[in-house]
């Protein structure tokens, strides 16, 4: 690989995920001079041959277009927007009066942006019916093609195929970058995850044990030594304890329940275990965003306390778990058709209350509650902007 | 002099353990494993002590079916789960593996002794475990087994709990080790 990244290059990592990576420089550069480029070369061609008034209009487009899509992101990735540039460019085409018009070029680009952002499926059909579109428009728009000369065939085959190809070619690439990037994403997770664990079994495989024994003799030396080193050995044990309890919150933190998966991938599987022994059937629906280890932790114990109860007390027969994004927030709801709540809570009955304290730690907010309809409602809102919680 | 095995995988804590109990009088230390199958039996049938200290969280096994196992010898040592996490969950499935006591790593050297004398004296130190705690318990044990468990947790033995149930008392060790395995899952992940 040389040390100047080429076209290749490049590409992979911005196209990778359409959704953010569009506000990149480097694709943006793309994007943008490939639309002037077409917008150009339509108003060389249209120049050459005559430059009409309208038509110089009608260029005025691709540059304003192109401005507007550079400098508003959230325009860009709408699909509106790509509909209408879509639209507009296509009738062009049609107000020009020829399917051979210069403004072919312009709406072949308005094809890039839904060609990179949409799933491959969908990028095919809308690739197939673009070509459709076109022989349609060269049909009802332009000169009949039956009475066209060969050559002028010819060209109407191209024409039409080429947003076909076009878009094909697109969405093949930017889904293999998705796909790459994704995996790539997947494995940095479960390497850091891994790491995690390495180390936390080693703080408690080799270095708690070690405490452990520093801890027992020095507190075997208790009653043994003169009376002035009481106070020695006391102080050394207390600070062997500080330790040992300050590991025991280290370890806490690098030990996730989670393992690397998304809270919804955590809880499914945990919902798979659980469903089996109870003969409930648990529904899961929607995704959580990837959280920080320790609001995961906090938010995968809240979540399976609170499917555990639904199972283990209230005799649920049906649970609803869903996850969805709302404000700023992740919103967690656990749903039971369960006997609910009883009104006095039993003695000892502190799963409840840890479930408060887990929320707090992690600043969510957790509302229990009974429906109308009768059963359990567990909500829990996560705020997604914080940096982790204070542990 | 009580004789005393330490059963642990860490080095550290075996030979932490080893100045710290000849250290004491009255108390011998015999011996060590790992934990694996290949020191521990030759050991225990070697040296024949009269407490196993334990370690709950083995790399190679589970603490408490090591412990109901080696209750099951002729004769059974005293055996003090010795654990990092000694949490009161840790209770009932330690009753029910037979143990005599349990004990947090952390403790100081002289509750280490008194609880060594207590069990080698054939004292019960492991409490019966709280109306919570067992209602707690209570759903992860199959509805099946929860007669079982309740007998013997009520200290009748295995020959007892095997004839009220009309069973045998390989049957009631099979279930015994299937129930501690499945408290075990359910346990706090740090062991």
């Amino acid at each position: 690989m040389g040390t100047r990244p080429s076209l290749g290059q490049l590409l992979p990592a911005r196209i990778a995920r359409p959704s953010d990576a569009d506000d990149d420089g480097a694709w943006l550069l793309l994007f943008a001079g490939g639309r002037l480029a077409a917008t150009l070369i339509g108003f060389a061609l249209v120049a050459w041959a005559g430059f009409p008034a309208a038509n110089s209009v009608l260029l005025l487009y691709g540059l304003l277009s192109t401005i507007i899509l550079v400098a508003l992101p959230g325009l860009r990735r709408r699909p509106e927007t790509w509909a209408a540039d879509y639209v507009v460019t296509l009738s062009f085409v049609l107000i020009s009066g020829d399917w051979r018009s210069p403004f072919y070029l312009l709406w072949l680009a308005s094809l890039a942006l839904p060609a990179t952002a949409l799933p491959a499926r969908r990028a095919i059909v809308l690739g197939a019916g673009s070509s459709v579109a076109y022989l349609a428009l060269a049909i009802i728009g332009g000169p009949v093609p039956g009475r066209l000369q060969l050559i002028s065939t010819e060209t109407l085959a191209i024409h039409v195929s080429l947003p076909f190809m076009l878009v094909v070619s697109l969405a093949y690439a930017a889904e293999a970058l998705r796909r790459l990037s994704a995996e790539r994403s997947a494995r940095e997770r479960l390497a850091i995850e891994s790491e995690r664990r390495r180390i936390a079994w080693e703080l408690h495989d080799s270095a708690k044990q070690r405490l452990h024994a520093a801890h027992l003799l020095v507190t075997s030396l208790r009653g043994r030594v003169p009376e002035p080193l009481e106070l020695v050995v006391s102080r050394a044990s207390i600070e062997l304890e500080s330790a040992a309890a300050d590991m025991d919150t280290s370890l806490a933190e690098l030990r996730s329940p989670l393992e690397g998966r998304r809270l919804d991938e955590a809880l499914r599987s945990r919902a798979f275990e659980l469903g089996a022994i109870a003969q409930t059937e648990i529904r899961l629906n929607g995704q959580a965003p990837e959280l920080p280890p320790l609001v995961g932790a906090h938010a995968y114990r809240i979540a399976s306390e609170a499917l555990t109860n639904a199972l283990r007390h209230a005799d649920a027969s049906l649970v609803e778990v869903n996850f969805s994004r709302r404000d700023g927030n992740l919103h967690v709801s656990i749903l039971d058709d369960g006997r609910g709540l009883p009104t006095e809570l039993r003695p000892g009955a502190n799963g409840l209350v840890a479930m408060e304290n887990r929320a707090d730690t992690i600043g969510a907010r957790l509302t229990i509650g009974r429906p109308p309809g009768g059963g359990t409602l567990i909500k829990l809102d996560i705020p997604l902007d914080h940096t982790g919680g204070h542990p | 002099m009580i004789r005393v095995i330490v059963v642990d995988d860490h080095p550290a804590l075996r030979a932490g353990l080893h100045t710290v109990l000849d250290s004491e009088p009255g108390i011998a230390y015999a011996g060590e494993s790992n934990g694996s199958e290949e020191s521990l039996w030759p050991l225990l049938h070697r040296v024949e002590p009269d407490i196993a200290l334990l370690d709950y969280h083995l790399p190679k096994g589970d603490g408490l079916q090591l412990c109901y196992r080696i209750k099951q010898q002729v004769p059974a040592p005293g055996v003090i789960i010795f654990s990092a996490y000694a949490s009161p969950e840790l209770l009932l499935p330690a009753r029910l593996a037979k143990a005599d006591g349990v004990l947090n790593k952390g403790v100081a050297a002289r509750e280490l002794f008194e609880t060594i004398r207590g069990v080698a004296a054939g004292e019960g130190l492991l409490a019966p475990p709280s109306a919570a705690l067992l209602h707690e318990a209570h759903a992860h044990i199959a509805q099946e087994d929860r007669a079982l468990v309740g007998m013997l947790l009520d200290g009748a033995g295995e020959a007892e709990a095997a004839r009220t149930l009309g069973t045998t008392v390989s049957d009631v060790r099979h279930s015994v080790q299937r129930i501690l395995s499945t408290l075990r899952q359910s346990a706090p992940v740090a062991g």
